[in-house]
């Protein structure tokens, strides 16, 4: 069998859990390319994709909780979990800084996500061999 | 390295495109270069003289008419869109190219990216 390529991949998620597939599609790619050898260097999280990063997600006890499933690969993998600021705040998802800075009642930002601006994507697209999205579809 | 960020999202329902307009305004700001194309239903950010007072939102023709001032490198519109969605030269923005073969633009870019 040829050798492969090694990749450093950067994958952006668009689609949100429990409204789409796209953060569930994009933990099994993220996994299986690792166990493959092939690195990321950053997972994005942009538009309504930002929702997976939210600490206060609480689906029925019978279904998969993707933000825990994701927080807790990034944590074991290392991978740095990037939410785009300007989505976010949109769509209020904020960590303790944001909170203090539109002086809002609470912070729900999960660790180890962190909130950054579009300059990171930016980089992913400078340094990166492959960027894959994933995106809500339909 | 060059960039072609793909609308197929209309301008308004959706935020979609709103957010891929600001991935090409943040490739500009780092002097990457990056390019608009404008398809299916997206080729409705191209009308002139958009009225949204009625659904209470901004209009995105002052966003995309500073997208040469940003740095954008060009605006394209696909033909078989435009010609669908009843877009001509005349009540579309100034500056747009017409691509009569969008597969052919998307190989001369090296990353694509849809607006979701």
């Amino acid at each position: 069998m040829a050798a492969i390529q090694l990749q450093n991949y950067t994958l952006v998620i668009t689609g949100a859990p429990y409204s789409s597939q796209a953060p569930q599609t994009a933990l099994a790619f993220a996994r299986a390319t690792l166990a493959k050898g092939h690195r990321v260097d950053r997972i994005f999280l942009y538009g309504d994709g930002v929702h997976l990063a939210s600490a206060l997600s609480s689906p029925p006890s019978d279904e998969t909780h993707w933000p825990g499933e994701w927080a807790g690969f990034l944590k074991e993998s290392g991978i740095p979990g990037v939410v785009c600021i300007a989505s976010a705040l949109r769509r209020g998802l904020v960590d303790d800084a944001e909170q203090k800075r539109h002086e809002l009642v609470a912070s729900n930002l999960l660790e180890p996500f962190i909130i950054a601006g579009l300059g990171e994507w930016v980089e992913s697209t400078m340094t990166s061999s492959r960027i894959i999205y994933f995106h809500a579809g339909g | 390295m060059s960039t072609l960020i793909v609308i197929d999202q209309p301008p308004y329902g959706t935020w979609a495109g709103r957010e891929a307009l600001d991935m090409a305004f943040s490739l500009a700001a780092f002097d990457q270069s990056v390019s608009l194309l404008f398809t299916g239903a997206g080729v409705n950010w191209l009308r002139k003289s958009q009225k949204t007072d009625g659904i209470e939102q901004k209009s995105i023709e002052k966003n995309l008419s500073a997208a040469p001032i940003f740095g954008v490198k060009a605006m394209f519109a696909e033909a078989s869109a435009c010609a669908r969605y009843g877009l001509t030269i005349e009540n579309m923005l100034a500056g747009v190219a017409i691509a009569e073969n969008s597969s052919n633009l998307l190989h001369q870019y090296s990353h694509t990216a849809f607006s979701g």
